[in-house]
């Protein structure tokens, strides 16, 4: 089940990325989008190599 | 727009990236791509299937604050609505600006009517809105 409630703190989450753009790995956190300021949108999606 | 959006699948980044490099139709795309393949941040999101190890496609919009401020899931055979979902950040970016109001459905950007809930408006939503 679900961690996260509208309204509400996230917790803090970890990814490695490609990043089309530098075209380069890289990471997101959460505390460096709220240290950056930053709005995030998180985007899930099945599956690479199919349909988004 | 101080935004930055991450599209997040269960793969990792180095298939992220075999993607990338060979469908032609994500040529244009500037989102980073994140991997999950844990499975650990879908589950916190809800958006996890067991049965596949899949994540579902959920969309989340967070302040800079780390609130969790939209949330919509959709099952794997229904498509999103980017204009939806514009129409939805741009409306937390107003909100943000202005706590006290409230955007009505029609809402689509800035200078649209928006709703100050109060005393006077109950019962008078039609007026408020058509006013």
């Amino acid at each position: 089940m679900s961690d996260v409630r509208l309204g509400h703190d996230v917790p803090d989450f970890s990814m490695n990325t490609y990043d089309p753009v530098a075209h380069g790995f890289s990471k997101v956190t959460l505390a460096g989008q709220k240290e950056a300021g930053r709005w995030t949108v998180l985007f899930f999606y099945p599956a690479d190599f199919t349909f988004v | 727009m101080g935004c930055d959006v991450f599209t997040v699948s269960t793969d990792t980044e180095f298939v992220h990236l075999a993607w990338k490099r060979s469908e032609k139709e994500l040529a244009n795309v500037q989102f980073q791509m994140a991997a999950d393949p844990t499975g650990a941040v879908s589950k916190q999101y809800g958006v996890y299937d067991d049965g596949s190890g899949l994540a579902l496609r959920g969309t989340f919009i967070i302040s800079p604050a780390g609130v969790l401020m939209n949330s919509e899931v959709n099952f794997y055979n229904m498509g999103r609505n980017v204009d939806e979902l514009m129409r939805k950040f741009k409306a937390n970016l107003y909100l943000a600006k202005k706590p006290d109001e409230g955007c009505p459905s029609k809402w689509k950007d800035e200078g649209d009517k928006t709703l100050r809930p109060g005393p006077e408006m109950v019962g008078k939503v039609h007026e408020a809105l058509n006013g």
